[in-house]
């Protein structure tokens, strides 16, 4: 009968154990388990986003550093462009300013050569008088002249109107 | 001598006698529920406390040594088994507390090893089959079935006599010493045969029921 009983005990005792005691120790060991897998895939997500961040920023710095080399490309070639126009620029007008004095310049020497030219006419003109005005001969000079008169007369009236 | 036998405590008017060793495996009972209980009581999933630690040491590495002789898929019979750990354990060491061992009598030890027993051969039936099971007997020749049947009553008898055996020498040779020489003497030897043997004997016993089990399964 004690054989009976004992069995009983020991059913009893099987259930109470696997009620109290086994199944909240193996359950919180479980969720330990759970926890710890779960913190360490969540570690390996961040990881991995962490690599693919990484590979982006990569990425867009090695663009960034190529739009740069464009960039600095572009702007030196825009300022050897803006260069060469100025340069070019500045003969032109260098140009055109020697070419408007070597102008003056030539305009004042014919100014110049005509006053000379008068002036020379003039003397001429008061050298040939005194000379006539001493000699009175002959016709052919009398032609001689006349002659050195229109001429000069000519040559006068433009100085004249030049010096005006 | 008085001591080796095993009195009834009470008698109930319908049941029969309550011999010692059932009123001792209730106390035990009591001991082992309560503090389950107590110890199991602020169970933390982070943080957990030394008592704790410890608590999740002892089951898992029972629950390991289980899963280990049984294997991973047959882990619902871990607890049965680390229930009869638990329950021997306490039994074979209760002499230090003054109680009388209940695996000194046979009634306990027999009615663990029908357990056992039933525990074994269900295992058996349930992995592979009533099929399966019943031609087992007939390996490898059919002539060796009764040495087979035999077996099936063998394995538990020698589970039962061993663990009463074991408990009834070690309490007949410390009872006898104690009456010779009461001083000193009886504490390695209660050392040994309390505490040492008894949880030996408690190991024993569990482990070669894992292993008839896995026996049976294969």
């Amino acid at each position: 009968m004690n054989l009976v009983y004992t069995i009983i005990n020991l059913v009893v005792l099987y259930l109470l154990l696997r009620h109290f005691l086994i199944r909240p120790v193996t359950q919180i060991m479980e969720k330990r388990k759970q926890m710890v897998e779960e913190g360490f895939k969540n570690a390996q997500d961040m990881q991995d986003q962490a690599a693919r961040m990484k590979q982006e920023y990569e990425e867009a710095l090695n663009g960034a550093k190529q739009e740069s080399l464009r960039i600095v490309d572009s702007a030196r070639r825009s300022a050897k462009a803006e260069y060469d126009r100025i340069v070019g620029e500045a003969g032109d007008k260098a140009g055109s300013i020697i070419e408007s004095a070597k102008e003056t310049v030539r305009v004042e020497r014919e100014k110049t050569m005509k006053e000379l030219q008068s002036q020379i006419a003039g003397l001429a003109v008061a050298s040939a008088a005194r000379i006539m005005g001493g000699q009175q001969n002959g016709q052919k000079d009398s032609i001689l002249y006349d002659q050195f008169l229109k001429e000069t007369a000519g040559e006068t009236g433009e100085g004249s109107e030049n010096e005006d | 001598m008085e001591e080796l036998n095993c009195e009834t405590v009470f008698t109930l008017p319908v049941l029969g006698g309550i011999s010692e060793s059932v009123v001792v495996t209730w106390i035990i009972m009591a001991v082992l529920v309560v503090l389950s209980i107590i110890l199991t009581r602020n169970l933390r999933v982070e943080n957990p406390g030394k008592v704790q630690l410890a608590l999740e040491a002892a089951i898992s590495w029972a629950q390991d040594f289980f899963e280990g002789v049984i294997g991973k898929e047959n882990r619902g019979y871990v607890p049965y088994l680390i229930t009869v750990l638990l329950y021997l354990g306490v039994a074979n060491t209760i002499a230090l507390f003054g109680f009388k061992p209940p695996t000194k009598d046979l009634n306990v030890t027999a009615a663990l090893a029908i357990m056992s027993m039933f525990v074994i051969e269900f295992s058996g039936i349930r992995k592979n089959g009533v099929k399966h099971w019943l031609k087992h007997f007939g390996q490898p020749v059919p002539v060796v079935a009764p040495i087979m049947a035999l077996e099936v009553v063998i394995r538990p008898l020698s589970l039962c006599m061993r663990l009463f055996g074991n408990m009834l020498a070690g309490f007949v040779v410390l009872e006898l010493l104690k009456y010779f020489v009461p001083l000193i003497v009886p504490i390695p030897v209660s050392f040994y045969f309390d505490l040492f043997d008894g949880l030996l004997q408690a190991y024993v016993f569990v482990f070669l029921t894992a292993l008839f089990m896995t026996e049976e399964m294969e």
